[in-house]
């Protein structure tokens, strides 16, 4: 297992370079520069950006440096928020996101995972179609278009909660259940399928026979086979869910880390783009290691290799 | 995206208006004014208004967005105030100041006893200071080039010498500050309270470099401090103690949200979150619906939406091709049709509002006419003109206003446009390269007077962006610069335009209007042509009740021409 964790971090490496590479060249690649605005800046001013920022050195050169800085995770400061370094842009909006996006995923599975189960059990009868239709809706309606629809009834009907900002405990509600519908629904999908597919298998008949009550044989036998889709299934949400609550963050102002990386893509912000795009490669890959040594510590099945 | 999820949300709050139960929305009488969404009277002097986006830096030398500068002027404060209704120079941190008969040297007259909010004396070596630093190549400020009216400032700033004794100011005591100019500037007193021209505290600069704005290190002398900041969220200013004159600000605390989706914005405003949503940030297919309600304020704003054309690339070069594209596009439909009319048609350069400026006509639609300039081209009919493409950034709005005039040109003069589509910085550098045929433009005035937009057009300026260049333009502008008397300059400078009108290599299209939102018990706003409102001229009304609002009403209708709506 240890040998396992280790090879896996010792592949992050060559990973991280290449996607460092690849976005190096790719942002300098996209027409314009860091310094264009509507109002033109002067020849000297423009010179002098450049030569502080390094651009004006050939670009091998400029790569070179920025990788040994990558390496020791200093992206330098942001050109379009001067008095900020990349770094602590990325340490303030991921807290923000990671809270946004934990509070989403807690939801996903403390809503999601009982309304699977009770789906399951009763299989084909009018609360499975039920359960069922709400998690289709909750898959298609997309977030751009739930959220507005919250505030509309919570915030602007109702005055119950603030339709925005993130101050507060009741600001966070409304783009929590925005940015975990589509993962409830998700997770009461696959809760209700491995579900159907572990009370079918023998070893829960046995269970039954030897007379255990139907909750111990759900909750206890069954529940931890048939969560195994649902565990695989975190991974890739827990990354999705942090670095695709970018539509989230915009409609309710949350001051996350999403944000930044689309408006530094827009605004040509190297620094920025480079810091933030490293940052969720290696937050997805981490992610993705854990779910596969949570994988194998749930089914022991599952080998490690 | 956004302009789908604009629309959606439109489109239901339209839908459930009616049906609301909360707060004003409620009562229906027809006399009484209505407002947009919850308005209750904060118990506390804390105002709370949307910035906009994100501050790139609030360092007064280097803001040159607006939400950077609104905040930039909150903290700093320069020799002179604008009037919050007038926009005329007031004193700030000068008490008086006098100009010699050539109007090339000032004296300013410092208030005795100035500090910068952290006890630090602040005398007339500071403003010299700040502003030699803005000029330095090394500060890289955009917007160098407003204090370029300082005689010697210009090759300072490009560098050409290193030697700021050549920079015509001089301090000889603490409270004396003289001011020799490259030419007399009439606005000067307008300039002065502008970003650049504000003073910044040396010994935090020097001490901590960029990170100098940083709420734990930052030192001003505005009316207000920076108490707190949280990135993509928001600002919170709290009272200077130390301001020259504490008694005239009458709010504790101002919250500066920086929301930048306009939904969002609008929504927060409706809520009762916020008390002021600034201009822009209403979202356009709002206009129409919220005119009917009485905190909704629009006013004529200091911006012109035009396109330009790359005389470099024939048959732009033509001048009757340019004066043909000019006459073929009608305005008045874009505005009234497209627009909602929540835009002003728009046939000049330079916008509306200059006192004494005598403007020539704008550009109007005349198809017969257009169609008569191409014919002299040489392409009657629109026979034998290679296809030309309008560039825009990526914006519905741009998209529909090119669209509209591609149809104008196409089904009007004959001649075949296409339409390019490019990302924000992808245009800007098409632009800047003149890589394009017709592209959309805008600008934005700096200061009350139409150089801030004709000075564009010089031959070679950076944000000229057409190639065209016509010496006797470039000399009109030399000589208004040089003239002292201000109706004579003002009437230079008409001739320039007039000249540039008739040469085209600009199709003016509409006027920006300022749209925002202002809860009744907010006092102290006007709505002005520069969409500028010094908070320290605002506060809060406590004793503002629901039923006083029909007088209120009137008095601001009276007391505030600008402001009221139409």
């Amino acid at each position: 297992m240890i040998r396992y964790i280790a090879r896996r971090l010792l592949f992050f490496v060559p990973t991280l370079w290449a996607i460092a590479t690849l976005t190096f060249f790719l942002v300098r690649l996209a027409p314009g520069g860091p310094f264009n605005a509507e109002r033109a800046i002067p020849e000297a001013a423009r010179a002098q950006l450049a030569r502080k920022y390094g651009l004006d050195r050939p670009l091998g050169e400029q790569y070179v440096t920025f990788l040994g800085r990558a390496a020791r995770l200093d992206f330098g400061p942001s050109y379009e928020f001067p008095a900020r370094p990349v770094r602590e842009i990325i340490a303030q909006g991921f807290r923000v996101s990671a809270e946004l996006g934990g509070w989403a995923l807690l939801v996903a599975l403390l809503a999601g995972v009982p309304l699977g189960i009770v789906a399951a059990l009763r299989h084909n009868r009018a609360t499975d179609t039920a359960v069922m239709g709400l998690a289709l809706a909750g898959v298609s309606v997309p977030n751009f278009v739930l959220g507005p629809l919250l505030v509309l009834v919570f915030s602007l009907t109702l005055y119950w909660l603030p339709p925005a900002l993130w101050e507060g405990a009741p600001s966070r509600v409304l783009p929590v259940l925005t940015l975990s519908a589509a993962y409830v629904a998700y997770v009461a999908r696959l809760t209700r399928a491995g579900m159907l597919e572990v009370l079918r298998q023998d070893f829960v008949r046995t269970a039954r026979a030897k007379g255990l009550p139907e909750r111990l044989v759900v909750l206890k036998h069954a529940l931890r086979l048939g969560l195994l889709p649902v565990v695989s299934y975190l991974g890739p949400a827990a990354a999705a869910v942090i670095t695709g609550s970018l539509v989230v963050e915009q409609v309710f102002a949350v001051p996350g880390l999403g944000r930044y990386l689309v408006n530094g893509a827009y605004n040509r912000d190297y620094t920025l783009v480079m810091g933030v795009v490293l940052f969720y490669a290696g937050l997805l890959m981490t992610l993705n290691l854990l779910v596969d040594v949570a994988y194998a510590w749930l089914d022991p099945r599952v080998e490690l290799g | 995206m956004r302009s789908s999820l604009t629309w959606l949300a439109f489109a239901l709050a339209a839908a459930l208006a009616g049906c609301a139960p909360g707060g004003q929305r409620a009562e229906s009488a027809t006399h009484a004014p209505r407002y947009f969404g919850s308005v209750s009277v904060p118990r506390d002097d804390v105002l709370r208004f949307n910035n906009g986006s994100e501050p790139e830096t609030i360092d007064p030398a280097l803001a040159s967005g607006q939400s950077d500068g609104r905040l930039a002027r909150s903290l700093f404060e320069g020799l002179t105030v604008p009037d919050p209704r007038t926009l005329e120079p007031r004193p700030g941190q000068a008490s008086r100041w006098e100009t010699s008969p050539d109007g090339r040297l000032w004296t300013f007259h410092l208030r005795p006893g100035l500090q910068w909010s952290d006890g630090t004396p602040l005398g007339a070596r500071d403003f010299v200071w700040s502003w030699l630093r803005a000029l330095a190549p090394a500060t890289a400020s955009r917007n160098a080039g407003l204090l370029y009216a300082i005689a010697g400032a210009e090759p300072f700033n490009r560098g050409v010498t290193r030697d700021p004794a050549t920079v015509g100011l001089a301090a000889p005591d603490d409270t004396t500050l003289v001011v020799r100019l490259a030419r007399p500037v009439p606005h000067l007193l307008y300039l002065t309270a502008y970003p650049t021209w504000l003073p910044v505290p040396r010994h935090v600069v020097e001490r901590w470099g960029e990170a100098w704005t940083r709420p734990e290190h930052i030192v001003s002398n505005g009316a207000f401090v920076l108490e707190r900041w949280r990135p993509n969220d928001r600002f919170e200013l709290r009272r200077n103690p130390r301001y020259r004159d504490p008694g005239r600000v009458r709010l504790d605390r101002v919250v500066a949200y920086s929301v930048d989706d306009l939904s969002t914005g609008a929504n927060l405003y409706e809520a009762g979150r916020l008390d002021w949503n600034t201009s822009g940030y209403v979202p356009s297919p709002f206009v129409p619906y919220l005119r009917r309600y009485a905190d909704f304020r629009s006013a004529p704003f200091q911006s012109v939406y035009f396109y330009s054309l790359n005389v470099t690339r024939p048959p732009l070069d033509n001048v009757w091709v340019r004066r043909a594209l000019n006459y073929a596009v009608d305005r008045e439909a874009i505005a009234r049709d497209l627009l909602k009319g929540t835009r002003e048609p728009w046939g000049r350069l330079t916008p509306q509002g200059y006192p004494g400026y005598p403007a020539p006509a704008g550009v109007a639609y005349d198809l017969a006419k257009a169609r008569e300039c191409l014919a002299r081209a040489g392409y009657p009919g629109g026979r034998g003109f290679r296809r030309i493409s309008i560039l825009f950034s990526t914006s519905e709005d741009h998209r529909r206003i090119a669209e509209a005039i591609q149809a104008m040109w196409t089904r009007g003069l004959g001649i075949p446009v296409q339409l390019e589509n490019m990302e924000w910085g992808a245009t800007m550098q098409a632009t800047s390269a003149l890589r394009y045929d017709v592209a959309r433009r805008s600008w934005i005035g700096d200061y009350l007077d139409p150089s801030t937009f004709l000075d564009i057009m010089r031959g070679g300026d950076g944000n000229n962006r057409t190639g065209w260049r016509d010496p006797e333009y470039d000399r009109l502008l030399d000589a208004a610069a040089n003239e002292a008397e201000p109706a004579r300059r003002l009437a230079l400078l008409a001739r320039a335009e007039t000249l540039l009108l008739a040469d085209g290599p600009v199709v003016p299209i509409y006027h920006y209007v300022t749209t925002e939102l202002v809860k009744p018990y907010v006092r102290g706003i006007w709505s002005n042509a520069l969409d500028s409102h010094p908070l320290e001229d605002m506060w809060i009304d406590h004793a503002w009740r629901p039923g006083r609002a029909a007088a209120e009403a009137a008095a601001r209708a009276g007391a505030d021409p600008g402001g009221a709506r139409p």
